[in-house]
């Protein structure tokens, strides 16, 4: 894209296309077009023990909103990455890596406005070593998880997730990691991750996204998005609600791996959802799509204005969790809150989201990220999502009245673990 | 498997011909005759009936599937006992159904959580859950109106959950759990569409009456079994809100011990098949209740989809009251969106 095919498209909505896109073009475009260039961004630290040892540490370093929920950086960038070796990683080729993501932790300050980001390993890259992983690590290769899906699993060996605000950041990380410069944001690069894995240019091993208020209404002319459909401006993902408040939300305490070898660590677990949100939007008015996001009390008793901004730091859906199979007999559907909330442990949920929207293959979709202690967790509370309980009450279908799955429908899932900062770097099954 | 136009299903009338179907064409497309204004609580035959057209069946794990296709139709769905109409929208090319059967026995599956995929070369057109339901010529299908992408060969991959929510009896038991998904061509023309046959019915719309049932079609259709086919006594048949239930009861050890009170509710008119609603049944003798609660839905190759519930057993004398928690949850096609709605409790002495 250049910047005179892109006049007229507003600052963010073309940076977004730019991260879409990739590559140094894409990059150029970007840097030229707003100025938006390496000064604006701030750089990190040399000083590695400055950071925290959990990569997915976020919240610290995320800014937050007036009820004290993270914000989560606007744009993303999913590299699924294969090792390029035989055999098992040596001494030098972790030295590369770690050398890499140093670099990288040099050229960006570690926040929204420079660059956030983890390095996951899955079941099939630990499979190439003769030990395997220890029981504290819950870790099994990702597989179809309710009856009415049937997804690609995800077997690559690594994934990179790349955050940022800055779209420019994003692409410059990128390009430094795959050795396309040798630079990024100013700052030398001691060595490129591209020396040692094989990095894709494309869907479906480079997916993008973003999230934040503004960014869906302005790219919703994509398939699954009718023409008539008034995505609120001010919400952050596609299907019109804000998500993520901060107390329905595990924290990252709870979700990290307490002992073994990878103590510090977390799993992550990553799906592609493509959205298809003719019904959602077109049939249905705002009571109803309150009902099935959140719980039918919600819509009777209006909790929910607009996008939800006046929830605070609470979405309520815990108190709606006990009334589930009542509501499903008298209001004839159930929430995906209320559902999910069923999940809970010590009244709080069991995963950590950071999901985001997505136009990749021009279709409206979300990354459901999330990171928890053991992989068991995800499952329950997908489980608890998919309401399989819930239909031998009538009005209860696997899709329909359930929650919002008559709206989404899983294409991949992907299992790995994001080993503490200290292990990041190809890890053995048991590091020392 | 051949494709065939069905233009016999307008059933009962006289198919119409070529020219015919151009001239109604204005009718169709500037409109169909609105909905009736004065529609009785009840079936009734619709203002206008239409053919479709038969694409292809398929196979695999425990099911069978067809697809097929006709004009966009209204359609109401229902949730709790809230009616939705879902008017035809100005993109939308056709009205897509799917019908889901056993391959063995040629049951139809009510309740197997159905969603198509629709592609055409490789490029995503639609994805969509497509809602169950009742229309008067097939009786329980899958439907939805879908925007196509013009005249194109498309694959529908017709994606099945399995069933839920219902329990399996007999060689039945264990089976249709699994999801499968079976990819099914469609070769959508607009003109191979306006063959399809189409009638406006004024004479007949609004009469107490059905449109007969497409029974011509070599794929099965969920008919219900008349009394005389099903195992065991029959009770009696009770009606409310213009539905049947023909009550059984059956004793086999597919059942375990004791009486297995079978209730198999079917549309007036052409018996077809009723799911998805909640009922309640209470038995009582010389005044004391011998059973108090909630059927199940339960799948059995031979009393087909049906409630049931259990009891040691039934004596002349007893009376059975039925009652209707939650209307059928299915969407309805013209002619069944006013009925089975609104139910009276029914009462059946045993003979
Ligand atoms: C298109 C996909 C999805 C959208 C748009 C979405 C949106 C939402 C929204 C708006 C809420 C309520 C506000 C909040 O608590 O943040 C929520 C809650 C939640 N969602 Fe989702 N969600 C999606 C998919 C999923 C999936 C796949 C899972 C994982 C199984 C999930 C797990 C949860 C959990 C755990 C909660 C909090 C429940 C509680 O309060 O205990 N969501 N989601």
């Amino acid at each position: 894209m250049t910047p005179s095919e892109s006049r007229g498209i507003d600052r963010r909505e073309f940076v977004k296309a730019a991260v879409a896109i990739g590559g140094m073009s894409a990059l150029s475009a970007c840097l030229g077009r707003f100025g938006d260039g390496a000064e604006s961004i701030p750089t990190g630290t040399d000083d590695p023990t400055s950071l925290p040892d959990r990569q997915h540490a976020w919240n610290g370093a995320l800014p937050s909103d007036d009820h004290g929920n993270h914000v989560l950086a606007s744009h993303h960038v999913l590299l699924y990455a294969d090792y390029a070796g035989d055999g098992t990683p040596t001494a030098d080729e972790r030295e590369t890596v770690e050398s890499a993501l140093q670099s990288l932790e040099r050229a960006f300050e570690w926040s929204n406005e420079g660059l956030l980001f983890t390095v996951g390993y899955s079941p099939r890259y630990f499979d190439r070593f003769d030990e395997s992983l220890p029981d504290s690590v819950d870790l099994p290769e990702p597989a179809a998880l309710t009856s009415f899906e049937d997804p690609d699993l995800d077997t690559n060996d690594v994934v990179v997730h790349l955050a940022s605000d800055s779209g420019a950041a994003l692409l410059e990380a990128e390009e430094a990691l795959k050795g396309h410069s040798d630079t990024a944001n100013g700052v030398e690069m001691d060595a490129h991750l591209g020396d040692v894995l094989d990095l894709p240019d494309e869907f479906p091993g480079r997916r993008t996204g973003f999230v934040g208020g503004g960014l869906p209404a302005e790219n919703s002319d994509v398939s699954g998005i009718p023409d008539e459909a008034d995505v609120p401006e001010e919400s952050p993902l596609y299907m019109g609600f804000k998500s993520g408040f901060d107390k329905n939300q595990a924290t990252e305490e709870d979700v990290t791996i307490s002992e073994g070898p990878f103590a510090g660590a977390t799993t992550q677990h990553v799906s592609r959802i493509r959205l298809r949100l003719d019904d959602w939007y077109v049939e249905q008015d705002q009571d109803e799509r309150v009902a099935e996001m959140f719980c039918p009390a919600h819509a009777d008793e209006g909790t929910v204005e607009g996008v939800g901004e006046n929830l605070g730091d609470d979405s309520g859906a815990g108190d709606c969790a006990e009334t589930v199979r009542e509501d499903a007999r008298s209001a004839g559907r159930v929430g995906h809150a209320q559902k999910t909330a069923r999940a809970r442990r010590d009244g709080r949920p069991i995963i950590l989201r950071r999901d985001f929207d997505s136009t990749d293959k021009g279709e409206a979709g979300l990354h459901f990220l999330a990171v928890q202690e053991g992989i068991s967790d995800f499952v329950a509370t997908k489980t608890s999502m998919a309401g399989e309980d819930l239909t031998d009450t009538p009005t209860i279908r696997q899709r329909v009245n359930n929650g919002i799955q008559e709206y989404t429908f899983v294409k991949r899932r992907g299992n790995f673990l994001l080993p503490p900062r200290t292990h990041r770097a190809l890890p053995t099954p048991r590091p020392e | 498997m051949n494709r065939r136009t069905f233009l016999a299903a307008a059933a009962g009338t006289t198919s119409a011909g070529l020219a015919g179907c151009f001239g109604l064409l204005e009718t169709r497309t500037a409109g169909q005759p609105p909905v009736l204004s004065d529609r009785p609580d009840a079936v009734y035959h619709p203002t206008h009936v239409e053919g479709m057209q038969m694409e292809e069946m398929g196979q695999s794990g425990d099911f069978a599937a067809a697809v097929m296709y006709s004009y966009p139709h209204r359609f109401w769905t229902v949730s709790g006992s809230a009616v939705t109409k879902h008017s035809i929208r100005s993109d939308d090319a056709a009205h897509v159904m799917v019908a889901v059967w056993d391959p063995e026995t040629g049951v139809v599956v009510p309740d197997a959580g159905v969603s198509i995929a629709v592609t055409k070369d490789e490029e995503v057109v639609s994805e969509e859950v497509i809602y169950p339901m009742l229309s008067q010529p097939m009786g329980f299908h899958y439907g939805a109106n879908f925007a196509l992408d013009g005249t194109a060969n498309y694959t529908v991959e017709v994606d099945i959950g399995g069933l839920s929510g219902v329990e399996t009896t007999g060689s039945f038991d264990g089976r249709f759990t699994e999801s499968t998904s079976i990819d099914l061509d469609l070769s959508y023309s607009e003109a191979e569409k306006q063959n399809i046959s189409y009638e406006n019915t004024p004479d007949r719309a609004g009469d107490r009456t059905a449109v007969d049932a497409m029974t011509m079609m070599d794929m099965p259709l969920g008919i219900a079994p008349s009394p005389d086919e099903l195992p065991g006594a029959t009770v009696g048949t009770a009606s409310a809100g213009d539905a049947q239930f023909v009550v059984q009861a059956v004793e086999a050890d597919r059942f375990g011990g004791g009486t297995h009170v079978a209730v198999s509710p079917r549309t007036p008119h052409n018996g077809m098949l009723i799911p998805r609603l909640g009922l309640e049944m209470t038995v009582v003798r010389d005044g004391e209740s011998l059973f108090d609660g909630e059927l199940g839905a339960v799948l059995d190759p031979e009393l087909g989809y049906h409630y049931a519930g259990g009891l040691d057993a039934l004596k002349s004398g007893d009376e059975i009251e039925l009652r209707v928690t939650i209307p059928p949850q299915v969407a309805r096609h013209e002619g069944y969106e006013t009925a089975f709605l609104s139910f009276e409790p029914m009462t059946l002495p045993v003979a």
